[in-house]
């Protein structure tokens, strides 16, 4: 998408009061007022699922049974996490997920930086095809790819390892043109002068182009790891072995096991939810800038 | 790839996270096992499963449950095809012809049978002749589950169709059953009995083969290539389905996910159509209030039927003997069959005939009401469509709900399961 | 620096460039090449084969067969038309409900992280998080949704999952609250450029609150409002997650679309030759819905 901006150039008036600063007249306040309380409401609302789940995990097996539908519960327990923890495999998802989308991550940032780099700052034939085939790529769903990428990984033996989950998810288009477009900002002067000191364009993408470009290393790898991190379908195909599943891929196989107490699969859910939210709680600000700015689901 | 020796190092190789970078199979004592068994049955397998453990200590068994249905089979061809299948597995009998087809299965050799004191003798013959496909034997079956009926004992008696030994009086053809259920329905006041037929497609085939078989017709032939459906069955056994809604004698939605049951349980039915693997469920929720037997016998035109399948083990071909550790698997089986006692408290009819010849098999009840179920088993025809979950059911069931909610009456049904068939047979197989 | 020797530079590294260029493209080309073109391109051929997924070497050409087949049945339709219906019933509130949040939060300048994290959270979840939460929520008899409309009255409460009617809509409902903190989170920062005078000056212009956001505000957020609209109807039409583990299609196919219908065709009944002419077609037809609509787009833009 053209229409994309390097996260880092996103201006944030976060700081600076929204509202206009001046006298308020009363149809305004009442105005503001109303919003709140129905913004208010909205945002709790927003969060009942969530609350749901967590108030169904804390209670005793037997409870549910009896009253299904309560918030709350006489004796609340952690007996459900427990069960769920020393099952075992969700520490392996964990791990999994953690592995894969890490390898996946460096690897689409080293890529993608690379040809972007390639495309923003060398002079070459077929500079513009080769850029024009390249954006393409953003109108092909690789889930549509399915069957020849699974095809694909099969004949190679490379299935039900790491790398069959890792792979397919590396050429990420959207991250080429973040980066390019960050690279296009970066003062010409810059490179030129270390092109003029006889510094080779390797060593001008690796000590100068990409240390500047921290906002958009940081946009690209905070959205290829989540969009890798909660990937399914793919995952799904790759690996079969419960013990190599990623967690979101995992966490339907114990959705699978539906004689499961309704207490254990949301612990399951809710320690399933807790990584990437926990991650979202410390860098907000961050996160948000950098899906905003990437711009893909 | 720099990082797979450091992850290699970083585990080790041996180690399940160096097993992901490279492939491995895992120690040669890892016995991975996948069942689509939860409820009941779940609760069942973990008992025999630790028997196993017991007696093989040096065998590390890995037992994963999965959803039952296509999802099940679809994760399992993956597998084999992904070159990390489970060493055993449970394969419903109805799939097995495309699993096989497929090369997916590995074979089992009457020399290994010997070995393992699995004699072809010892099986239930219709189930043990179900494990084969092309003459090949790709399967050891477990059990052989039946469609059957659930009744209630008090509602039977307040309604006079109890014997005087406490079972249900003759309720063979069309009218003396729904006779029998209209008396019920005085009893209960809601429904004479119930069935699901709202998101449950398995059991709208299930009633709907069970009755056309007994009218001695076939469906497809040469693997599901060619059609011999007889229309005029299918249209008399869709007529008696609509009966039973249209005397609102039974409700014409009862959904699969407990509604029905829910019925018989809370007294607001006398009968149930279903599988006797809920035998627990309505165990737990009533106590001995109520008692099973064969479906009935409503058409005389052929011997009797009763849609069956059965559970069996098959061993998914794996990349090298290493990793098909064949010799744990069938060892494996072996000790589940000789727990088949176990598993037939869940409902099933166990297929190994030293437990289903024995005292303690014969003495347990319900399940000796329906055991002989088991010579009426009749399979879902062979096709690469066909069998458990399978789009036959899909496109079957969707034409008998429709006709017992009285959307489709049952010549234009009929019409409609032949075009089905004949859709499903021409396309292109993939086995 | 003088430019001559910049030029000199660069006339003798012209062939060197050249070499270096190809070199920093090839290992993102080479993935390029092996898991989004090559793929594509064998999508467009094994269509026109009985490629089998468990049998071994390419299939036996059957020509048009295969499109014939598709564009027959009454499931490649069905769930096309399931994919549509989803995504008209998700893409309109996701972008309206997403825009009148944004609008409403950027009013104030205190609290805003509570929001963004009440309406973004959801959409850092993982989609079998999704699953197990509205399966909960939407159990039969004992779930919350059913719960909450016999409180208000409503004596039969619908199967929220089970019942063909509802099931889609079930659906569309969680996904809106699972995604929508995505387009909110587009909005709020496009609002967050608009210049503060700007609402100063219709302010002074004696422009109320509702006025002041529809004649002003609104058409500032054009390009905004491109980028979520053409995002949103692709991600929508791509839907598999959530009906896969919530539905798996059912009940009676009612929820099944057309990546689902691949996924079935593909890896359950191992057509992939089949499968593969069903994903051309989804590839072309989401091609130009995409293109149609971001034309329509971009012209009202332009009239605005």
């Amino acid at each position: 998408m053209t229409t994309l901006t390097p996260a880092a150039s996103r201006t944030t008036t976060e700081a600076a009061p929204s509202e206009p600063r001046r006298k308020r007249t009363d149809s305004e306040s009442l105005f503001n007022r109303v919003t709140l309380g129905v913004l208010i409401a909205l945002a709790l609302l927003w969060l009942v699922p969530i609350a749901w789940a967590l108030a169904t995990s804390l209670r005793p097996p037997n409870d549910i049974a009896t009253n299904p539908t309560s918030w709350v519960s006489d004796n609340p327990t952690l007996s459900s996490y427990q069960e769920i923890l020393s099952a075992g495999r969700i520490q392996y998802w964990y791990l999994n997920s953690f592995i894969t989308s890490s390898l996946t991550t460096l690897l689409a940032v080293c890529t993608t930086s690379l040809a972007a780099f390639a495309l923003s700052r060398l002079k070459f034939r077929y500079r513009r095809p080769v850029f024009l085939v390249i954006l393409a790529g953003v109108m092909i769903p690789p889930q549509l790819l399915m069957i020849p990428q699974f095809l694909t990984l099969q004949s190679t033996g490379m299935l039900n390892t790491y790398w069959a989950v890792i792979l397919p998810q590396v050429p990420n288009v959207v991250s080429v043109f973040v980066f390019k477009q960050f690279f296009d900002g970066i003062p010409v002067e810059l490179t030129d002068a270390a092109r003029a000191d006889g510094a080779s364009w390797l060593r001008i993408y690796w000590q100068i182009v990409m240390p500047l470009s921290r906002p958009a290393i940081s946009a690209v790898t905070i959205f290829v790891f989540v969009w890798s991190w909660n990937n399914f379908l793919w995952p799904l195909l790759a690996v079969t072995d419960p013990q190599m599943m990623t967690l979101p891929v995992g966490l339907n196989s114990v959705q699978d096991a539906f004689g499961l107490p309704q207490a254990q699969l949301m612990a399951s859910a809710v320690l399933g939810a807790l990584p990437l939210l926990t991650v979202f709680l410390f860098f907000q600000r961050r996160i948000v800038e950098g899906i905003a700015g990437t711009g893909l689901k | 790839m720099g990082s797979l020796t450091a992850a290699g190092a970083l585990g080790g190789c041996s180690s399940p996270v160096g097993q992901a970078f490279t492939g491995s199979a895992g120690p040669a004592s890892l016995l991975n096992f996948w069942h689509p068994f939860t409820g009941g049955d779940g609760a069942q397998l973990v008992t025999m499963q630790s028997g196993f453990r017991k007696s093989s200590p040096d065998v590390e068994l890995k037992s994963t449950t999965l959803v039952w249905g296509s999802p099940y089979y679809t994760k399992l061809t993956l597998a084999t095809l992904g070159n990390r299948p489970p060493q055993v597995a449970i394969t419903h009998v109805s799939r097995l012809p495309t699993l096989a087809a497929s090369g997916l299965l590995r074979e089992i050799s009457s020399s290994e049978l010997d070995e393992h004191g699995l004699k072809p003798d010892r099986f239930a013959k219709g189930a043990f002749e179900s494990a084969h496909h092309g003459g090949k034997l790709y399967a050891l079956p477990l059990d052989t589950h039946p469609f059957v009926l659930y009744y209630r004992t008090d509602v039977a008696k307040k309604a006079g169709l109890l014997d005087d030994k406490g079972q249900l009086t003759d309720v063979d053809g069309p009218d003396k059953f729904l006779d029998a259920m209209r008396a019920a329905k005085e009893v209960t006041g809601v429904w004479g009995g119930s069935i699901a037929t709202v998101k449950d497609p398995a059991t709208c085939w299930r009633l709907f083969w069970s009755l056309y078989r007994q009218l001695g017709a076939d469906l497809v032939t040469d693997g599901g290539r060619k059609v011999v459906m007889d229309v005029g069955a299918a249209e008399e056994a869709l007529a008696f389905i609509r009966r039973m809604s249209a005397e609102k004698l039974i409700p014409p939605g009862a959904d699969g996910d407990g509604g029905a049951i829910t019925l018989l349980t809370s007294g607001k039915a006398g009968f149930l159509m279903d599988g006797e693997w809920q035998l627990l469920a309505v165990q737990g929720a009533v106590k001995d209030k109520f008692d099973m037997r064969t479906f009935p016998r409503i058409f005389r035109d052929a011997p009797y039927a009763c849609a069956a399948d059965s559970h069996a083990f098959i061993l998914p071909k794996a990349p090298s003997e290493k990793a098909q550790r064949a010799d744990h698997a069938l060892d494996f089986s072996r000790s589940m069959l000789e727990a088949s006692l176990d598993w037939a408290k869940g409902g099933h009819i166990p297929a190994w005939q030293p437990t289903a010849k024995s005292d303690a098999y014969q003495r347990l009840l319900p399940q000796a009401h329906y055991a002989d179920a088991a010579e009426g088993a009749a399979y879902d025809p062979a096709a690469w469509y066909s069998g458990a979950d399978s789009n036959l059911y899909r496109r079957f069931s969707d034409v008998v709900a429709s006709v017992v909610g009285g959307h489709t009456r049952p010549g234009p049904g009929a019409t409609r399961m032949l075009a089905a068939a004949k859709d499903l047979a021409g396309m292109e197989a993939p086995v | 620096m003088s430019t001559a020797t910049s030029a000199g530079t660069s006339a003798r590294t012209a062939g060197s460039t050249r070499w270096t260029a190809s070199g920093m493209l090839l290992p993102f080309g080479a993935f390029y090449v092996m898991f989004l073109l090559g793929p594509l391109l064998y999508t467009a051929v094994a269509g026109f084969f009985n490629d089998s997924l468990v049998k071994d070497g390419p299939g036996k050409w059957v020509g048009t067969a295969n499109y014939a087949e598709a564009l027959g049945s009454p499931e490649f339709w069905s769930s096309l038309g399931h994919t549509l219906w989803f995504t008209v019933l998700t893409t309109v509130p996701l972008m309206l409900l997403a825009l009148t949040l944004a609008l409403m939060t950027d009013r104030f300048s205190r609290g805003k992280w509570f929001f963004r994290l009440a309406f973004f959270a959801p959409f850092m979840l993982p989609s079998s998080v999704i699953a197990l939460l509205f399966m909960w929520i939407y159990a039969d008899q004992i779930g919350l949704a059913q719960g909450v409309v016999k409180w208000f009255g409503v004596q039969a409460a619908p199967s929220w999952l089970g019942d063909p009617n509802w099931a889609m809509i079930s659906i569309a409902v969680a996904t809106i609250w699972w995604t929508i903190g995505f387009n909110f989170v587009i909005y709020l920062a496009a609002l967050q450029e608009i210049p503060r005078d700007v609402h100063e000056a219709a302010a002074i212009d004696g422009a109320g609150p509702w006025q002041r956001i529809r004649l002003v505000i609104v058409p500032m957020l054009g390009r905004a409002t491109t980028l979520v609209a053409v995002l949103q109807l692709v991600a929508s039409l791509k839907v598999f997650d959530q009906i896969y583990m919530m539905t798996n299609g059912g009940p009676d196919d009612a929820t099944r679309p057309s990546l689902l219908y691949i996924f079935q065709t593909g890896f359950t009944d191992g057509r992939a030759g089949y499968a593969s002419t069903v994903a051309l077609l989804l590839f072309l037809i989401i091609l130009l819905i995409s293109l149609v609509w971001f034309a329509l787009i971009r012209r009202t833009e332009k009239e605005v």
